[in-house]
């Protein structure tokens, strides 16, 4: 025990002098990911409150028709109305951004509507996801004047509006906010998490394993009389904590970054800073802890057997991918956690995150992720012993 | 004391390898390589063991079994009379290890480098401070033992490695091509503890292609190639019966003699 101490002591001195692994464990949670959720977050928001409040350019082309509607229009002050257009004019306008959408009416228009048809009218826009405020704010104006008909065709018929409601749905969501939030952005935090848990794991393994090889140091430590499972444990110990600690740390920087964001609406924040209460996170870090036993074992295996640091990031920068997709099929709508998925390693962190968030997690199916995270765990660290006791392995290369 | 016994390493090797091998005339087809084939030889305390050889001769992979990071396939090496396979962790509390190639801690100071190693051979602290003291004054390292050795130059670093070797006052020192790319006033550090590990009284081997490190230090040589030894004995009966005009001559003869 004393040797592993020894070693786990020497490897994190090592470590956290090391750039590469202070960049991914400190600068980039702590200090760029705050930064960019601001950024990020503020611009969307900002984004979305110009496009609501903004003044809507809208070409109209009545043919003579809805005079109603034209008027309504012109008195409106969150709309400016533009006029004797040809419908190639405006079509073009509606390309080129100058105008938000382009109405034409019908040329027999009221005269369908004074026969109780359907009246037509054409609307140009151009949506793309940034438009989308934009054009339901057009929707929502057609929709108004369409109310209006309706009411007067009712009107003239002599009958109640109401019949035409064969069911009234009165609705009351009896999800908690935090159980809403969990299913909209509740994903989001453990995907962010294991992605950086799994960068923190990185370069410490890579340097301890692979670097270490190259430099020819691995060999000089194998004849002191430190056993090979003591070496890889010390090895070991620092990669988990320090695949533990950017994972901490990139939550502190969540909290930072959100709090920075002075666009977030109060009550939004208030539930998301509840999301992130300790309990939530303890719960977090201790399904990490297996988690981040697998990704060092994986990561110290693959490292032991490259030649060099250089091969070494070659081989385990892909395996980004295979990190990611699990993690992200977790932030996916209708995914849940049950006994299936929480035997798929990644997702089911991910998806018992959420649960937690949710506080809908019970005690059966987190035993079982603990479970089968721990039985990971443990067979990922077999794989590396014998990876590591591998003359093969070892002396690759020289 | 090492005693090497009809020692073999056999090596398998990959597809790519046993390709290249089985296009090479002469090349074996069973798919291993033997790259020490039934060597033996006695390294005597108080004198200094050479090993020479060319480039893929079979040195390195036999000191690798003497320091225990090998296991031999077959035969056997006694280091202090401990076994290396049965009693590896023993062999490796006697044993100080220095290769050529080696490099050390970037980020940690010859100090912590130093203690890290005195850690793992279980030293006792009040003892570990005498023997660095005494090493790093004799190595005038006091200057440079808070630096980080990313910051030395090579000589430093080169100190550097030696007390690392050294620290738990060895009963065995193992040198792998130490001087390998050195320049001379660094390699003669090498050369000094070499020969100040013969005046202690400790069990030295030495492997190298250079002869003047032969002549300078020998006082028993073994000559291996293609893992085969060609000579062994003492380095004053070698020069004695050398049918060569030099050293370097003799070497050549004994091994196209061996081809």
């Amino acid at each position: 025990m004393k040797t592993i101490l020894t070693i786990f002591k020497k490897e994190l001195i090592d470590s956290i002098r090391d750039r590469r692994t202070l960049i991914a464990m400190i600068v980039v949670p702590l200090v760029l990911f705050p930064v960019l959720i601001s950024i990020s977050s503020n611009m969307l928001i900002s984004q979305a409150r110009k496009a609501r409040e903004k003044k809507l350019n809208i070409g109209l082309l009545t043919n003579g028709n809805a005079e109603e509607f034209r008027q309504d229009l012109f008195q409106r002050d969150d709309v400016r109305v533009f006029e004797n257009l040809t419908v190639e004019t405006g079509k073009s306008l509606v390309r080129s951004d100058s105008l938000d959408a382009f109405l034409t009416f019908d040329p027999e228009f009221d005269l369908k509507v004074g026969q109780l048809e359907p009246g037509n009218i054409t609307v140009y826009h151009k949506s793309t996801e940034s438009s989308a405020i934009e054009k339901r704010r057009v929707t929502r104006l057609i929709e108004n004047f369409e109310e209006e008909l309706r009411e007067k065709r009712f009107e003239t018929l002599q009958l109640d509006v109401s019949i035409i409601e064969a069911i009234e749905v009165e609705e009351h969501n009896l999800a908690s906010t935090k159980e809403k939030l969990a299913e909209e952005i509740g994903g989001l935090l453990p995907y962010l998490i294991i992605i950086f848990c799994f960068m923190g794991s990185m370069y410490p393994a890579i340097d301890l394993a692979a670097g270490e090889k190259e430099r020819g140091t691995l060999e000089t430590l194998l004849t002191s009389p430190a056993g090979r499972l003591e070496i890889l444990l010390g090895k070991f110990g620092v990669v988990v904590l320090i695949g533990l600690l950017t994972a901490a740390i990139s939550i502190v920087g969540m909290y930072i970054g959100i709090r920075q964001s002075r666009e977030i609406p109060p009550e939004l924040l208030h539930a998301i800073l509840n999301m992130l209460e300790w309990q939530s996170i303890v719960l977090l870090l201790s399904l990490l802890l297996p988690l981040t036993v697998f990704f060092a074992a994986g990561l110290l295996s693959l490292s032991v057997f490259a030649k060099s640091f250089k091969e070494a990031q070659s081989i385990i920068n892909p395996l980004m991918v295979v990190i990611i997709v699990p993690a992200f099929v977790g932030l996916m709508p209708g995914i849940v956690l049950n006994s299936k998925t929480a035997l798929i390693p990644i997702l089911n962190v991910s998806l018992a995150t959420k649960a937690i968030i949710a506080e809908s997690i019970t005690p059966g199916i987190l035993i079982e992720v603990y479970v089968s995270l721990i039985a990971l765990a443990v067979l990922s660290l077999l794989v590396c012993k014998w990876v590591f006791g591998r003359e093969g392995t070892i002396f690759r290369g020289t | 004391m090492i005693v090497v016994e009809d020692l073999w390493k056999t090596f398998k090797l990959s597809r790519q390898q046993k390709k290249e091998l089985r296009d090479t005339p002469g090349g074996r087809r069973d798919g291993n390589v033997d790259a020490v084939a039934g060597i033996t030889f006695t390294c005597q305390p108080g004198r200094i063991f050479s090993l020479l050889g060319p480039n893929g001769a079979g040195k390195t992979t036999t000191l690798r079994m003497i320091a225990t990071l090998l296991k031999p396939t077959s035969g056997t090496i006694k280091v202090a009379g401990f076994d290396v396979v049965k009693e590896a962790q023993e062999v490796r509390r006697r044993l100080g290890f220095l290769t050529g190639t080696t490099k050390l801690y970037d980020r940690l100071t010859p100090n912590e480098v130093v203690k890290y190693y005195a850690d793992l051979h279980g030293m006792d602290k009040a003892l570990f401070e005498k023997r660095k003291e005494e090493l790093f004054t004799v190595l005038d390292m006091h200057d440079f033992a808070k630096r980080r050795i990313g910051k030395l130059s090579t000589g430093m670093k080169q100190k550097v490695s030696i007390v690392r070797t050294i620290i738990h006052d060895p009963d065995i020192v193992v040198f792998d091509e130490p001087t390998v790319g050195l320049d001379v006033i660094t390699a003669k550090n090498i050369i000094e503890l070499i020969r100040d590990c013969k005046r202690q009284g400790k069990t030295v081997i030495f492997s190298t292609h250079i002869m003047g490190e032969v002549s300078l230090l020998s006082d028993d040589l073994a000559i291996i190639h293609d893992g085969k030894l060609v000579y062994g004995g003492s380095y004053k009966e070698f020069v004695g019966q050398m049918k060569g005009e030099s050293l370097v001559e003799e070497f050549i003869r004994l091994l196209e003699e061996a081809r």
